[in-house]
C-alpha cells in the first residue's frame, strides 16, 4: 500500500478491530514489482526532485501514523515512533525490491528487511506493541527467510570464484551464510514470543508456533536437526505454560507434527514419529497434496517398521512419485522376493538417501525375508497322510537347502548354507526378543499351519 | 517454486494456488528440486476439510504385508521349480 493517507487510514482501522492479519498486509513485501515502486515514489510524490532525507521521511510517517484514526484510539507516543521504524524499514525494502529482478541485489534486500524485524522485535520490547500484532512478525519472519535463501543463491552463482581465492574459504558456511544469519534472528524472535508474561489472552505465545514452523524449515534446510530438537526441548519445558496445541490454525499444527514426526524418524524412534505424522496425516487439508505426499514419504516407512504394514493402491494412487518411489519394494516385500528388493533398493538409493529413507527401507528386507521363508514353508506342501481321512498335515520340516535355494533365487550367487543358518538364527532370535511370537513374524498362520520354531 | 518465490510480476503463480492445481509439469520439476513442507494456502480449515474425514475406512489404506498365499505368480512358480531341483540333487 502506498505511503499516504490510505495506508495511515488502514493502519487505524486495523489497530481499531485488533486485527493482526489486516495490520500485517500493509508491511507485506509479496508484491508486483510495479506496486512495490510506487509505495517507493509514494513518499516522495510532492513533486521534490531530489532524493528524501532519511530524517524527512520518518517525520512524514508519523505525521501520517499520528493523524490516523489510530489516534483517536489513544496510541501512544511510544508504539508510534516503534511503527514509524517498521514503516520506515519497510518503505526502504520496496525500494531494493522494486529493481531486484534487474540488480539481484538479494543480500541488501535480506539485510534491509532484517532491520525491519529487528524494529518490530524492538517494538515488542520497548514500544508497547501489543500481541494482537503478531502476524507482523509471520510475515516478517517467512519473508527474511525467503530473502535469506535468494541471497544465499545468487552469492554462490555470483561470488564463488572469486571468493575461491580467499584463503580462509569455506564452500559449505559460505552456502548458508544468510540463512543462518536469518536462523539466529528467527531464534530471537522465537524468545520474545516464548518469554512473554502477559496473560494467555494477549501472549505473544500464540505466534510461537508460525516460528517454531519457520525455525524448523529453516534448521531442516542447514542440516541441523539438532537445534531443532532443541527447539522441541525447551517447548516441552514450557508446555504447562501455553494455549492448547489444538487451539492453534491447523496450518500451523500440521506443519509442526510433520517436523516433529520427521525428526523422531531421523532418530530412529519410529512409534514416535508414527504418532505425530498420523496426526498430521489426519489434520492436513485434503487438497494439500504435495504435503500429503511428504507426509507419507516417512509414514510409509515408519508404518513398515511399527506395525508391517505396506501403503494400498488406494493410498498410493493419486501420488505418481510416491509410487515410483515405493511400490516396486513393496511388491518384492509382499511377495519375498529378496533378490528383487535388493536390486529395488540399490535402484532408488540415491532418491531414498537424499530423503533420508534408505536406512529404513533397508530393514523392510527382514520382512521380505520373513515372507520368503513362509513361501518356502507353503511350497513343501504337506505330510504324506498317514491314515485314510487323517486332515493333511503341512510339511513343518523344511530343510536348510531349500531356505537357501528360496534366498538365492534371482540371484547369480549362491549363499552357502551356513549364512542361511545363520540368517534364519537371526530371524528366530528378531523373533523372540519382544514376544514369543508376534503375529507379524509368526511364519504360520492360526489354525491351518503351525508357528516356525 | 512456491517455498522461494519472490515478489513477482505475476503473484497468481505464489503459493496461493494450491499444489494440485499447478501444472503437472511445474509440480514435477518442483519436486525434484525443493523438499521442504510448502505453506497452506489457507490458515485454518473446518474439520470437513480434513484428510481424517475423506476416508470413512481408513483400514483400506493399508494392507498386511505378509500372508501373501497366492502361490500362482511368477515367483512362486519359479520357487517351486528351484525346490524340485534341490530335491532331485538329494535323491542323485
Amino acid at each position: 500500500m502506498e505511503f499516504g493517507p490510505a495506508l495511515y487510514q488502514e493502519f487505524g482501522e486495523a489497530r481499531k478491530t485488533r486485527d493482526g492479519y489486516r495490520l500485517a498486509k500493509t508491511i507485506s513485501p509479496d508484491l508486483p514489482p510495479a506496486q512495490l515502486s510506487n509505495i517507493w515514489k509514494s513518499v516522495n510524490s510532492a513533486g521534490n526532485w531530489k532524493a528524501p532525507r532519511d530524517d524527512d521521511v520518518k517525520a512524514a510517517i508519523k505525521r501520517g501514523l499520528s493523524s490516523s484514526p489510530a489516534r483517536l484510539d489513544g496510541i501512544g507516543h511510544k508504539e508510534i515512533k516503534g511503527w514509524v521504524e517498521v514503516y520506515f524499514a519497510y518503505w526502504q525494502t520496496t525500494g531494493i525490491l522494486a529493481e531486484v529482478q534487474q540488480t539481484s541485489s538479494w543480500t541488501n534486500a535480506y539485510e534491509q528487511w532484517k532491520v525491519l524485524i529487528n524494529a518490530l522485535i524492538q517494538g515488542y520490547n520497548g514500544h508497547e506493541f501489543e500481541a494482537w500484532t503478531i502476524p507482523c512478525l509471520y510475515v516478517a519472519g517467512k519473508h527474511l527467510r525467503l530473502f535469506a535463501m535468494q541471497a544465499d543463491e545468487n552469492t554462490s552463482v555470483n561470488d564463488t570464484s572469486a571468493a575461491a581465492f580467499q584463503d580462509d574459504f569455506d564452500p559449505e558456511l559460505q552456502k548458508h551464510q544468510k540463512l543462518e544469519d536469518c536462523a539466529r534472528v528467527l531464534n530471537r524472535v522465537f524468545s520474545l514470543c516464548l518469554s512473554d508474561r502477559a496473560p494467555l489472552e494477549e501472549s505473544r505465545k500464540w505466534g510461537l508456533y508460525y516460528i517454531i514452523n519457520l525455525l524448523f524449515k529453516t534448521y531442516f534446510k542447514l542440516n541441523a536437526t539438532g537445534l531443532s530438537k532443541n527447539v522441541l526441548r525447551i517447548l516441552t519445558a514450557g508446555r504447562g505454560d501455553m494455549p492448547d496445541f489444538h487451539s492453534f490454525p491447523k496450518s500451523q499444527q500440521v506443519t509442526f507434527k510433520y517436523h516433529e514426526g520427521v525428526l523422531c524418524f531421523l532418530e530412529e524412534n519410529y512409534v514416535e514419529a508414527e504418532k505425530h505424522l498420523t496426526e498430521a496425516w489426519n489434520t492436513c487439508h485434503k487438497d494439500a497434496m504435495r504435503n500429503k505426499e511428504l507426509i507419507l514419504t516417512y509414514l510409509i516407512p515408519c508404518h513398515l517398521i511399527t506395525t508391517h504394514t505396506l501403503p494400498t493402491a488406494k493410498l498410493l494412487e493419486p501420488y505418481p512419485r510416491l509410487q515410483k518411489l515405493f511400490l516396486p519394494l513393496c511388491q518384492c516385500i509382499k511377495k519375498g522376493e529378496l533378490h528383487k528388493f535388493d536390486l529395488a533398493l540399490q535402484e532408488a538409493e540415491d532418491e531414498f538417501v537424499k530423503r533420508r529413507i534408505y536406512l529404513t527401507l533397508e530393514r523392510g528386507r527382514d520382512i521380505a525375508l520373513r515372507n520368503l521363508l513362509r513361501k518356502v514353508f507353503i511350497a513343501g506342501g504337506f505330510e504324506p497322510v498317514a491314515k485314510e481321512g487323517d486332515k493333511p498335515v503341512r510339511r513343518t520340516r523344511v530343510p536348510v537347502a531349500e531356505f537357501a535355494a528360496g534366498i538365492s533365487l534371482g540371484s547369480e550367487e549362491k549363499v552357502d548354507n551356513d549364512e542361511v543358518e545363520c540368517l534364519l538364527a537371526n530371524m528366530i532370535y528378531k523373533v523372540s526378543r519382544n514376544l514369543p511370537y508376534p503375529r507379524s513374524f509368526c511364519l504360520g498362520r492360526q489354525g491351518s499351519h503351525g508357528c516356525q520354531d | 517454486m512456491a517455498t522461494s518465490k519472490a515478489p513477482s510480476a505475476d503473484p497468481k503463480s505464489s503459493s496461493d494456488v494450491p499444489a494440485d492445481q499447478q501444472p503437472q509439469q511445474q509440480k514435477q520439476q518442483t519436486l525434484e528440486e525443493d523438499d521442504e513442507f510448502e505453506d497452506f494456502p489457507v490458515d485454518d480449515w473446518q474439520a470437513d476439510d480434513t484428510e481424517a474425514t475423506q476416508n470413512q475406512q481408513p483400514q483400506h489404506l493399508w494392507e498386511e504385508s505378509w500372508d501373501d498365499d497366492d502361490t500362482t505368480d511368477d515367483f512362486s512358480n519359479q520357487l517351486k521349480e528351484e525346490l524340485k531341483k534341490v530335491e532331485a540333487s538329494k535323491k542323485r
